[in-house]
């Protein structure tokens, strides 16, 4: 191996490159403060390998998606594990931009001459939720494809420019095959291009104006160590802890698919991925004409202040001692989110209890016209046994049994045998499980 | 040996970092991307129809759906095959497909001889080449009688080898 890379090195001149590489000057010495921005790169060097492979089998049809996507899931070795790996992946990503953001702001990097670095990564963080966004809707299940309906529809309440937007955005009027192949599109081809320019240049001015180090200026000045080893040690240690992490989750927690998207189901109250959680419960305390700041005003606004942060301030102070102001305000920020955050967190857990197989389980019922011989709290005619507490009374065997052959486990029952299949079997037994006094 | 320096421990830590995620994720996309690909595809049964439909030592082609699958994507086929009853009772089933080179060969009821019409293969009701290229007896297919339907698993087989192999 070591004879390989001298015999290259040897050809291509390598060592003034590795020297220029490597051993960039770190003011202040290497530290574990420093590890976010090389975690955030990893993760989405993991998200291209991962999503790359995910294509493999992956359909952009609404015929196919949800298909291909449960036989990545179910069929494929692996699969499970790649897709888990995707997904929270995405996750992951977030949260390591969101920690390497704090990590800038507290120490006042992004003042100059590191303007542009901030402007580079605030567009880098755009990408990265337009990923999650566009992501978001390629299983075409129920979750997706709400979720996107929903979110194409906030853009549409925007004034004058919203509903075109948002036609172009849906590729026509109605969400469809061409928005999925769309966000498909957008997803795998316009953005990676995108995302791996910014972050070169992103990286490049970091090289141009170097690192910017602890905010005491005389400790910044007193050590200053190369990149290499220490700095790069700390940071593979990082992203060798993370990607453990990693591993675990997606073989542990399996990615979640919904039932496949159902246009005509409005029993289907979707959810956004947590990051966008703190937004949807927001967008929850809006009414009327207010409805436009929240879904217009305050996004821009809010990327409008993340651009002027560098130019707002004293030019030089650093320390966060000496910014009082910006640090209240990232407080009060912080706090707002989480706060919001917890909240959606909280109502939305209490929303998944309530199964999502006994909501399709009722509309059944409804469909089968079952209320023209049950009786659920007084809705119903009364011919056959009332089922208000039906849960308390059955288990789901009997029930199971019973659906598929009424007479043979009740010798007498008037009720016709229904064909229904499996999913629809489940469904009806888990409305009746759940008919109980508490 | 040469003595450990600090800057070369540390830079073998974290060359021995990146090659143990590079490994761990490196085995799990090998076998996602290549193992599917080698997956035996397992063909259902086919319904044939009635097994009184058949007649003595008289073929008949019978069509047949097969649900096939790729991947994610199922769909149904329709193919045929040669179904009858021998002297003695027994179903023989044989595959349309002439193992010379893959045409449909077609039943002579005259001069009671399967005849393919590409490169003259004959040959005899109990499947063996009375005359022509054709390097082996025509393929009989896996035959099922359940409840007095007649079922067979559709098969293709290489053509053009004097053994029968399923082809794929």
């Amino acid at each position: 191996m070591n004879r390989i890379f001298r015999w290259v090195s040897q050809r291509l001149n390598l060592p003034p490159v590795l020297h220029h590489l490597l051993d960039e000057p770190i003011p202040g010495g290497a530290s574990w403060i420093y590890i976010f921005g090389s975690v955030t790169l990893a993760v989405f060097i993991s998200q291209a390998i991962t999503g790359a492979f995910l294509a493999l089998y992956y359909a952009p049809t609404p015929d196919h998606a949800y298909d291909s996507v449960q036989y990545i899931q179910t069929q494929v070795p692996f699969g499970a594990f790649v897709r888990g790996m995707h997904h929270w992946g995405a996750s992951l990503m977030m949260i390591a931009i969101g920690l390497h953001m704090l990590q800038v702001y507290l120490y006042g990097a992004y003042k100059a001459p590191r303007e542009p670095m901030w402007i580079v990564g605030i567009f880098l963080l755009v990408l990265t939720l337009t990923f999650g966004f566009t992501g978001y809707l390629l299983p075409w299940d129920q979750t997706a494809y709400w979720a996107t309906q929903v979110g194409i529809n906030l853009v549409g309440t925007v004034p004058w420019i919203g509903q075109p937007v948002a036609q172009v955005l849906r590729g026509g009027t109605e969400l469809g095959a061409v928005t999925l192949n769309r966000f498909f599109a957008i997803h795998t081809l316009f953005l990676p291009w995108s995302i791996v320019i910014l972050i070169a240049a992103h990286l490049f001015i970091l090289r141009r104006v170097g690192a910017a180090g602890p905010w005491d200026e005389v400790k910044a000045k007193k050590v200053s160590e190369p990149f290499y080893p220490r700095q790069v040690f700390m940071d593979a240690v990082a992203i060798g802890a993370v990607f453990l992490g990693l591993f675990l989750v997606a073989f542990l927690f399996p990615a979640h698919l919904a039932d496949r998207a159902n246009p005509s189901d409005n029993t289907f109250r979707p959810v956004p991925e947590w990051y966008f959680l703190f937004y949807y419960q927001l967008l929850k305390y809006s009414t009327g004409r207010w409805e436009v700041v929240l879904t217009f005003v305050l996004p821009v606004a809010w990327f409008g202040l993340l651009f002027a942060i560098p130019f707002l301030g004293r030019r030089g102070d650093r320390a966060p001692t000496r910014r009082p102001v910006a640090m209240a305000l990232g407080t009060v920020f912080l706090l707002v989110v989480f706060t919001l955050l917890g909240i959606a967190v909280k109502q939305t857990h209490s929303l998944v209890l309530s199964d999502p197989g006994a909501v399709r389980g009722r509309a059944l019922y409804t469909k089968l016209s079952c209320e023209g011989c049950h009786r659920i709290h007084g809705t119903g005619a009364q011919v056959g046994p009332d089922l208000s507490y039906e849960g308390d009374k059955r288990d789901r065997d009997w029930l199971i049994q019973h659906f598929k052959d009424p007479q043979k486990i009740t010798p007498g029952s008037i009720m016709p045998a229904y064909r229904l299949d499996e999913t629809q079997l489940n469904a009806l037994t888990q409305y009746m499980l759940s008919l109980k006094k508490k | 040996m040469s003595e450990v320096t600090r800057r070369g421990f540390l830079g073998r830590a974290i060359g021995g970092i990146a090659a143990l995620i590079g490994l761990a994720l490196a085995v799990p996309l090998a076998g996602y991307a290549i193992l599917p690909a080698f997956k035996k595809k397992e063909r259902p049964w086919s319904e044939v129809g009635p097994v009184d439909r058949l007649e003595v030592d008289a073929p008949k082609t019978f069509d047949v759906v097969i649900s096939m699958q790729s991947g994610w994507m199922k769909s149904d086929s329709v193919r045929s095959v040669w179904a009858f009853r021998n002297k003695v009772g027994e179903v023989v089933t044989y595959s349309p497909i002439c193992p010379h080179l893959g045409c449909a060969y077609q039943w002579d009821g005259e001069a009671r001889q399967f005849r393919c019409p590409c490169h003259n293969s004959v040959f005899a009701l109990n499947g063996q080449v009375i005359s022509g290229p054709a390097p082996r007896p025509l393929d009989t297919l896996p035959e099922k009688v359940e409840n007095g339907q007649l079922y067979v698993i559709f098969e293709e087989f290489k053509v053009g080898t004097p053994k029968k192999e399923v082809a794929g």
